[in-house]
């Protein structure tokens, strides 16, 4: 069968099957597939500046809680309508992007991946401080049900409100498909693979590279909003550092660089620690310890291999020259 | 100013001591990645292993001690030349994947800790020797730590020599430099890599040994040192010893007499100052040091 | 692209997917109990695993202990324990308290350590008409809450009930230092509330970042420098290990009265502290060594069963069980959540090893609360009741 063709009824196919599952199973579970799905945009968001453009980062998590605490503070304060909280949300996640994305961007390689972590962690303190914003460490409740379009009701059931986080997912997801084609898109790739060639051929890369910095923190702070729609709740814990270093992870496992393994990679990463996890209480972390040891071992080059149309077949080692 | 310093002698005198227990976790990460390339994400595993072992073995006698000390190098070097074979294959893969591997060892290991010693943190007492608390200028301060900094300082003056100024040093030096003429200089590099990698473990799980009486073994523990280590290691420059000595006296200061300083601003001040090194010296701290 | 790749792609996808499908088989949406008879599905929402382990394993011991001494039953019915992993943080938590309430369609929920997790699932059990009784956590903010009791106490309330106490019997000014979080925030504003009242004087306030800080050496200067005569303090688990540690390490033992809230010396950690945390008060809603016959029972039995003695964690999940026990018999053959969480509402006075109490208009205990003061005791250190501070609630 022609790769085109097989590529694109697996995509109808799992298309179909994500709209049918409220159909198929109970609220808990629809209710867990929406935390994936937004997990999965978070992934998308991390694959975007660590597969696509080489700089590895720990820290969207920062931004995504920015966006999951606009999303809140707008949700209690000015409107229910789900668009709104999620535009201003990607705003939010924009601009604290642009105000720390200079600071990180002086370095590459492990040093851009400590000013990341640095940047995560710093926010996420901050988080549990800012009292009269945030409510604190113990969290912000109280979050009236998301209204997906005006004049429209709040969505209650679970069913709905994975339709409303499932529209979302996809209208973002196309998004950064779009901008995977174009020219830019080509361009982070070059970033990746020789920024000092690039930069000699007269793009301007570090102008480059603080572009999608902030077009990430907004996709990571318009996930947040998502978060914050489906959970009804928000705390400091959403954005740490072990939110930031499972993203990272599920990117790896699902293989640098490729969109759809993301998200996989974000699947299997939540159902591995609170599906299975369940079954071993307490023992989550290890049962993830073991899917990284057996991904890395025995799919090389994480689920989805090599994915994008040009240069197939480039070695990992290559692609990570600079990392 | 004595003022100050009457104030402030005893948080200046105990940024030393953390500072030096970081430099014996942090040493053998730095040289680790400067020289194999290799980010461990395993390391703080390593220094939970060593403190373990001082809880299990270290009952307050000098033989507990010593059999503390000599299991720990053991399980160090062990560790050490397991996590080197492990990473070998993904040599040329990069580092996020030695990243998922480590951090999966880390987690596994972890699990298998906790389940063996149990989830509270466990305190470990120094040998009788070194209990109590002794006077400094009139404040009290512990005896274990004072002659924590005489060890740690000792072992840090021998890991230095034994870095910049033997022939052994040298051939290290030269393989993180240029690892390719010195496998042409007809020298198994891989040895070479295989024994720092179990120099810097034993190391680190020495530190853990000693250092269990000032930071005990404990579920999540692993992970503090983990980046406590990392900041160190950026702070000093890659693959240096003696960046990462300052990086570690550097940041033992910020987390003692900084924090005494400014306790409101306390959680900010490790990330801050690593952010603040980083755009000052993007290279690290041994820029500093280091002849151009 | 080659097809070999595709292999990987399609497989992974089927998994995906076919992991979804096999959750269905946990069951539709809106399956009823039985309710007259037959067995009753409790969830029990504790930590098995994180830094708060240790809680979850006291208040698992003290639910399992009153089920034990009750041939399984409560109110009559027998009763189908399902334990599920509150884990470290609210999202945890979260999804741990949907699974149980939305899949396992449990009859109502007990536990809940962290105040994160219960601030999460308010919305949970008010829409879901579901009862809680908490067995530990209580943010000072939950106050209007039909469907959700605690059997602990209210966050603040170890706070408060020192206050006055301190301010009465410290002369000179008192150093605040607490953990930089929720829990620790509420205890130093309920000490401070009742405090001030009487009349005492705050030398400073700050707080530790949580959970990250292990030298507290800093903090104690600071505290030596500024000339307190008192000290009260917040710290739970590890943190309260090093802290009452490194407390007698570097000389504030003895030269700088120390109060705390009986969460610094409560349980494991105690044995873990040792003889450093000789002379430390804290206040707490019960002891070990409380006298009454209920209690005296309650050690005797859980010392047998658990080879320890109980903590306020395990008596708060036992005394749960009891007022579920009630509640479900008193709500007879017509058991839903919602008849269970009326018949809560009208349980009365409890007969704890506590001493007895009853819930208030917010859904937390009116209780006495109690000085303590760790003193050396057949082998090991203990807490010793020194004096009772009143009640509140």
């Amino acid at each position: 069968m022609n790769p085109v063709l097989a590529r694109r009824l697996v995509g109808a196919g799992v298309l179909v099957v994500l709209l049918a599952l409220p159909w198929m199973i109970n609220p808990y579970a629809i209710s867990t597939v929406s935390r994936i799905l937004v997990f999965a945009l978070l992934a998308i968001s991390v694959n975007l500046l660590t597969g696509v453009t080489g700089l590895p980062t720990l820290g969207q998590s920062a931004y995504f809680g920015v966006g999951a605490y606009t999303g809140a503070i707008v949700a209690t304060t000015v409107t229910a309508v789900g668009p709104v909280q999620m535009l201003l949300a990607a705003l939010a996640g924009a601009v604290a992007a642009a105000v720390t994305g200079p600071v990180a961007m002086r370095a590459r390689g492990v040093a851009f991946l400590m000013i990341t972590l640095a940047i995560g962690e710093i926010a996420y303190t901050a988080a549990g401080r800012l009292d009269p914003i945030t409510h604190g460490t113990d969290g912000f409740s109280g979050i009236p049900p998301v209204v997906p379009l005006p004049g429209l009701p709040p969505l209650v059931i679970d069913g709905l409100v994975y339709y409303y986080v499932l529209a979302g997912f996809l209208l973002l997801y196309a998004v950064v498909a779009v901008l995977l084609r174009s020219p830019f898109g080509l361009a982070l790739r070059g970033l990746r693979d020789n920024e000092a060639r690039l930069r000699a051929v007269g793009y301007p890369t570090t102008a480059f590279a603080l572009t999608i910095y902030c077009l990430t923190g907004a996709l990571a702070g318009a996930a947040g909003s998502l978060w914050t729609s489906a959970q009804r709740f928000v705390a400091p814990g959403d954005m740490g550092f072990q939110v930031a270093a499972l993203a990272l992870l599920a990117v790896i496992i699902g293989g640098l660089g490729s969109m759809w393994g993301s998200c996989v990679g974000a699947a299997l990463v939540v159902l591995t620690r609170d599906y299975l996890g369940g079954y071993v209480a307490g023992h989550g972390p290890l049962l993830l310890g073991i899917l990284f040891v057996l991904v890395v071992y025995l799919l090389p080059r994480g689920l989805a291999g090599t994915s994008w149309r040009r240069g197939s077949g480039r070695s990992r080692s290559r692609q990570e020259a600079r990392t | 100013m004595l003022d100050w310093l009457d104030a402030n002698l005893v948080s200046m005198v105990d940024g030393v001591a953390y500072g030096l227990l970081l430099f014996t976790l942090a040493v053998g990460l730095s040289l680790v990645f400067g020289m194999m390339d290799v980010l461990n994400l395993a390391h703080g595993t390593l220094y939970l292993l060593g403190a373990y072992a001082a809880y299990a073995l270290s009952d307050g006698s000098w033989l507990g001690l010593l059999v503390a000390v000599v299991v720990g190098l053991l399980v160090g070097v062990a560790g050490g030349g397991l996590l080197a074979a492990l990473t070998q294959p993904l040599a040329s893969r990069g580092h996020l994947d030695q990243a998922l591997l480590t951090l999966g060892i880390a987690f596994i290991a972890a699990d298998v800790l906790a389940a063996v010693f149990g989830s509270e943190v466990l305190p470990t007492a120094p040998p009788n020797g070194l209990t109590g608390s002794a006077s400094i200028l009139g404040h009290n301060y512990p005896v274990y730590r004072l002659a924590f900094i005489g060890i740690a300082g000792a072992l840090a003056a021998l890991v230095y020599l034994l870095f910049e100024r033997s022939s052994l040093g040298a051939l290290v030096r030269a393989t993180v430099a240029d690892r390719d003429m010195v496998r042409a200089g007809g020298i198994d590099t891989r040895k070479v890599m295989f024994g720092v990698f179990a120099f810097g473990a034993a190391l680190a799980t020495l530190g853990g040994v000693l250092g269990a009486p000032i930071l005990a073994p404990g579920p999540g523990v692993d992970e503090t040192v983990l980046v406590l280590s990392l900041v160190v290691v950026v702070v000093g420059g890659l693959g240096s010893v003696p960046g990462a000595l300052l990086g570690a006296l550097l940041i033992g200061q910020v987390q003692t007499l900084g924090v005494a300083l400014m306790p409101a601003y306390a959680p900010f001040l490790l990330f801050g100052a690593m952010l603040v090194v980083l755009a000052w010296r993007p290279d690290g701290l041994v820029s500093l040091v280091r002849r151009a | 692209m080659d097809a070999r790749i595709r292999r990987p792609q399609r497989l992974a996808l089927v998994a995906a997917a076919a992991a979804m499908a096999l959750t269905a088989c946990g069951g539709g949406l809106g399956s009823e109990a039985d309710s007259s008879s037959g067995p009753v599905k409790i969830g029990l929402l504790v930590p098995q695993s994180g830094v708060y382990k240790s809680l979850g394993d006291d208040m698992k011991n003290g639910w399992e202990l009153y089920l034990d001494q009750h041939d399984g039953q409560l109110g009559g019915r027998e009763v189908d324990t399902v334990l599920a992993d509150e884990g470290e943080t609210a999202d945890t938590g979260k999804s741990a308290a949907d699974r149980l309430v939305k899949q396992e369609q449990v009859l109502a929920v007990t536990g809940v350590v962290s105040s994160a997790t219960m601030n999460g699932v308010v919305d949970l059990f008010e829409t879901g008409g579901v009862p809680l009784v908490g067995s530990n956590a209580s943010p000072t903010t939950l106050t209007d809450a039909e469907y959700i009791w605690r059997t602990s106490y209210v966050n603040d309330e170890p706070g408060k009930a020192l206050g006055a106490y301190v301010a009465e019997n410290v002369d000179g000014p008192v150093y605040l230092l607490a953990a930089d979080y929720q829990a620790g925030i509420d205890e130093v504003e309920g000490f401070k509330e009742t405090f001030l009242e009487a009349g005492g004087e705050v030398a400073d306030e700050v707080y530790t970042p949580f959970p990250t800080t292990t030298n507290f050496q800093p903090f104690l200067a600071n505290l030596q420098k500024s000339g307190a005569e008192a000290v009260f303090t917040f710290y739970a688990g590890g943190a309260a290990v090093d802290f009452v540690k490194q407390y007698d390490a570097f000389g504030l033992a003895g030269k700088v009265d120390h109060y705390s809230a009986g969460f610094l010396t409560e349980g494991g950690v105690l044995d873990a502290q040792g003889a450093a945390a000789e002379g430390t008060f804290t206040a707490m809603n019960y002891n070990h060594d409380l006298d009454n016959e209920t209690n005296q029972e309650f050690v005797q039995a859980y010392e047998e069963a658990y080879g320890m003695k109980p903590t306020t964690y395990a008596m708060a999940s036992y005394d749960a069980a009891q007022v579920l026990d009630k509640a479900i018999e008193s709500a007879g053959d017509d058991l839903t959540s919602e008849t269970l969480n009326a018949a809560i509402g009208e349980v009365g006075e409890i007969d704890s090893p506590r001493g007895t109490w009853s819930f208030n208009d917010n859904g937390t205990p009116v209780q006495t609360w109690y000085l303590r003061e760790v003193q050396a005791a057949d082998g090991g250190m203990a807490n010793v009741v020194v004096d009772e501070l009143g009640e509140l609630g």
